[in-house]
């Protein structure tokens, strides 16, 4: 298996051209077939699943491929949420088409602040972006227009049809978690992706070399925030109501922490691995409590120790594995004739 | 008699690539030996492994008899060896004085003490409450070399003393090596400048592209046959 | 005058603001490394102060240089097992192993401690006020005040005088060459962040004293933290002290203005003052 993976990561990028969608289209067909076949409480957990995938492959962008790391990304699943449900609550749009105008909410959000956090560097704009999401949390619950500490309810979702509430979702949570890998495949195979990753690991040779640093980051960290408002949108259709406190839990952002780090931060199939582990970890141990998180704490610290890349970047870069393959080979690459 | 330090096919890399191939080098106890070469030919490298800065090396080093290739850096500083780094490498929280006081780090008993430092290098007396970073880069090499002295080496290692200094000021350093000399300790000069390493070395190593490519006393060749095995444009090459 | 009273309150919660981030600002300037368990240390330390005020019957406030010797230990175990393992180029590594360690330490403290509110039993000392130039203020926040400046003060002390001092901020500026002079840096690095701990250690016990703590508190101690060391510059000492009675003051003056703003004005500056200064307070001198 291992040496098939390889092979096909390392012939040229033709075939992946039609594998590719090939691969995305069984997924989608999957999807679209799957609340249908599938029970109503496997299918909340698979759309949390894909979610938080979506959420994951999110934070990664920004932070494993464009080197800003972010440790209040729940500020983005907050604000598409509210998004969401004002536009629903104020504005009378159906829920269902409000979550489509979420990531405009989050990535407007990103865009605006943007131009204060990009001033901070390395730890700075880390921490930076914690305080921020601090800032719009108190805001929000201050505000009467969204709920305040009362949060806001999604009473219009109580008119509809509640068998198609779950299938919905799931459509959307998997249009999310097919989308984020299609766009970072798609990205890093781009200009954009380029630059991201030279800006990542040099930003003053790439700068050097004519690459845009801050419009590359800029663009990441929108498209970062989008993703993830539209996620945060989608998952809080099914519990109908948020309230500050759960729409900006910095959980959120210690699950997406926690997935690329173990899966591999910088890799795309990091965090499929991660989100593995992840709720492995939670459906096996979710019953005893703290132990299950002190186990999950205890795991990112092992993997710190002995997988500095995570696991999947470990093995990427012992073995050459890789899934999906993003890197453009060489032209003068010899493993055409394998 | 057994050299103070000897090298035998020392390989140094940086990840994937290779710095040195395999240099055989011997330094005795009080000689003054100079590396020669040009940018990029491997005398840092091979001053940094030797002080254990870097790691990633194949083949021995041997100090006074031990084997200390894969010695913790400051084990080895405290077996004698020190090293006065390239760009001089001031501590910036540190005032001048401080600076030569983390000379007193290893823990050697010997001749160099802060007094002796002073008298070597008046001019750093009356700024030694500076910040070592507002100072000039000719006090700062003399900070350097004190700061390596007051370990009380068997073996200093100077890489490129006279590197953005003007004429005069590197003169006033090199006229302090003979006080330095008489105190026992073997130095290694790493210099680009051929005329005063010669000058101030009993022997000499060239080092062409991390390898020795000739050796020997300055007196048995000349500068001319050094200058040639400098540049790489030795006979073998059909230049000249 | 209810105003400074206001602010002379502010400026005695800011000087535990200021020891909070001086813990964080001390790992980053020695070791370069961005510790997120800080604030998990903090409530650890003021929890290890409650067990021990229940065992040994004397004054609490005695019991503080118990508790940083304690942490003291707990720090360089930490530093040499774990976080150096993990040092180098690259600061995310140790980053998100203390991250994975604060999660493993909050919950933990749950399971050990309960989440319960809890405080280290001062007595009548808690409650007791006294008056200074009309102002009422309290007598605890007025003994934590002068116990975190003096901390301070011993520190910049000890690095600044003492040989080990010396070596800290040597290690800081070059790890790579103190080696040269016979420093493991990677065991200065452990006195870093032992050292950190401990401050962090006193803020958490009389944190204690002050308030209530829950395994939960240590995330927004964190943020004060951070706040801290960021607005006074990333490693520096003296930043941090103005840093948090910054801090302290907006945050008293906010809640003033607003009783439910929380954080809100602190972070507000936060932001402000780094808008103005990306890189601090002493970032700004250079």
């Amino acid at each position: 298996m291992a040496a098939v993976t390889t092979m096909l990561s390392r012939s040229p990028g033709r075939h992946h051209l039609l594998l590719m969608p090939a691969v995305l289209l069984v997924l989608a067909l999957c999807a679209v077939a799957a609340p249908f076949v599938v029970g109503e409480g496997l299918l909340r957990l698979s759309s949390e699943i894909l979610l938080i995938f979506a959420m994951a492959q999110m934070w990664n962008l920004l932070s494993g491929y464009a080197g800003l790391l972010s440790i209040g990304h729940q500020v983005f699943v907050g604000a598409g949420a509210y998004g969401m449900f004002a536009l629903s609550i104020h504005a009378g749009v159906n829920p269902y088409v409000a979550i489509a105008f979420a990531p405009f909410v989050s990535g407007l959000l990103a865009a605006l602040v943007a131009p204060i956090l990009f001033r901070l560097r390395d730890a700075y704009f880390t921490i930076g972006m914690w305080v921020f999401s601090e800032i719009v949390t108190i805001l929000v619950g201050k505000s009467n227009w969204l709920g305040g500490q009362n949060g806001l309810t999604l009473s219009a979702l109580r008119d509809m049809d509640p068998d198609w509430i779950s299938p919905i979702s799931f459509w959307w949570a998997a249009f999310a978690a097919i989308g984020s890998l299609v766009l970072l495949a798609g990205l890093m195979r781009s200009r954009l992706g380029l630059a991201l990753l030279a800006v990542r690991d040099n930003d003053v040779a790439a700068s050097s070399l004519g690459i845009d640093v801050w419009r590359s980051r800029f663009i990441a960290f929108v498209i970062s925030a989008a993703g993830t408002g539209l996620c945060g949108a989608i998952y809080f259709l099914g519990p109908a109501h948020i309230l500050p406190a759960a729409g900006f839990d910095p959980n959120w952002v210690v699950i997406m922490l926690f997935i690329c780090v173990v899966g591999g931060l910088g890799t795309i199939e990091g965090p499929i691995v991660g989100t593995i582990v992840y709720f492995g970890l939670r459906q096996a141990f979710a019953t005893s409590g703290n132990w299950y998180l002190i186990l999950m704490g205890s795991v990112a610290v092992v993997v710190m120790l002995v997988a500095r890349k995570g696991l999947w970047g470990t093995l990427h870069a012992r073995y050459g594995i890789s899934l999906i393959p993003i890197r453009r080979e060489p032209p003068s690459d010899k493993t055409f004739g394998i | 008699m057994t050299p103070l330090l000897e090298t035998s096919d020392l390989q140094t890399f940086y990840g994937d690539f290779q710095a040195l191939f395999g240099l055989d080098f011997s330094i005795a106890e009080g000689e003054t030996v100079a590396m020669i070469g040009a940018n990029g030919a491997g005398k840092s490298t091979f001053l940094r492994s030797i002080a254990g800065l870097n790691t990633q090396k194949k083949g021995t080093i041997r100090f006074a008899g031990e084997d200390i290739t894969r010695l913790r850096a400051d084990l080895i500083s405290r077996r004698g060896i020190a090293l006065v780094p390239e760009g001089r490498v001031m501590f910036p929280s540190l005032t001048v004085e401080e600076n030569l006081l983390m000379g007193l780090g290893t823990d050697r008993a010997g001749a160099w003490t802060l007094k002796k430092v002073y008298e070597l290098f008046p001019a750093l007396t009356s700024i030694r409450h500076s910040s070592s970073v507002r100072i000039s880069g000719g006090q700062q090499q003399m900070v350097a070399i004190g700061r390596a002295l007051l370990t009380n080496p068997r073996l200093l290692l100077c890489d490129e003393i006279s590197l953005g200094l003007a004429p005069k000021i590197t003169n006033d350093i090199y006229a302090c090596f003979s006080e330095i000399k008489a105190s026992g300790t073997a130095i290694m000069l790493v210099e680009q400048d051929i005329v005063r390493a010669c000058q101030a070395a009993d022997r000499f190593y060239c080092l062409l592209e991390g390898r020795i490519s000739l050796t020997g006393r300055p007196a048995d060749f000349g500068i001319e046959v050094i200058s040639r095995s400098y540049f790489g444009t030795g006979d073998h090459h059909g230049l000249a | 005058m209810a105003w400074l009273e206001t602010i002379v309150n502010g400026l005695l919660v800011g000087s535990l603001y200021a020891l909070f981030g001086l813990g964080a600002a001390l790992t980053f300037g020695v070791a370069k490394i961005v510790n997120v368990a800080h604030g998990e240390f903090i409530v650890l330390s003021g929890f290890i102060g409650i067990m021990l005020v229940g065992i040994i019957p004397i004054h609490p406030l005695l019991l503080v240089p118990l508790v940083i010797v304690i942490v003291f230990a707990i720090g360089f175990i930490l530093q040499m097992t774990l976080l150096n393992r993990v040092v180098g180029k690259d600061p995310i590594p140790p980053m998100l192993l203390t991250f994975g360690l604060s999660i493993v330490l909050k919950n933990a403290m749950v399971e050990v401690f309960g989440a319960t509110p809890r405080s280290i039993n001062m007595g009548g000392l808690r409650f007791k006020g006294m008056e200074v130039f009309g102002m009422t203020l309290g007598v605890l926040p007025v003994i934590i005040f002068v116990i975190s400046v003096s901390l301070f003060v011993a520190l910049h002390f000890f690095l600044k005088y003492t040989r080990v001092g010396r070596t800290l901020r040597a290690t800081g500026d070059e790890a790579q060459f103190v080696q040269l002079f016979g420093v493991n840096y990677r065991r200065a690095f452990g006195v870093a962040t032992a050292l950190a701990l401990s401050m962090s250690a006193a803020a958490g016990m009389m944190l204690a004293m002050r308030s209530t703590i829950t395994p939960f508190t240590g995330g927004d101690r964190l943020l004060i933290a951070f706040e801290v060391v960021i607005i006074g510059g990333l490693g520096s000492m003296w930043g941090a002290l103005i840093g948090g009675l910054i801090l302290g003051v907006t945050h008293l003056v906010g809640l003033r203005i607003d009783p439910n703003s929380g954080l809100l004005y602190p972070d507000i500056v936060f932001f402000i003052i780094l808008t103005i200064m990306p890189r601090g307070i002493s970032g700004w001198r250079q």
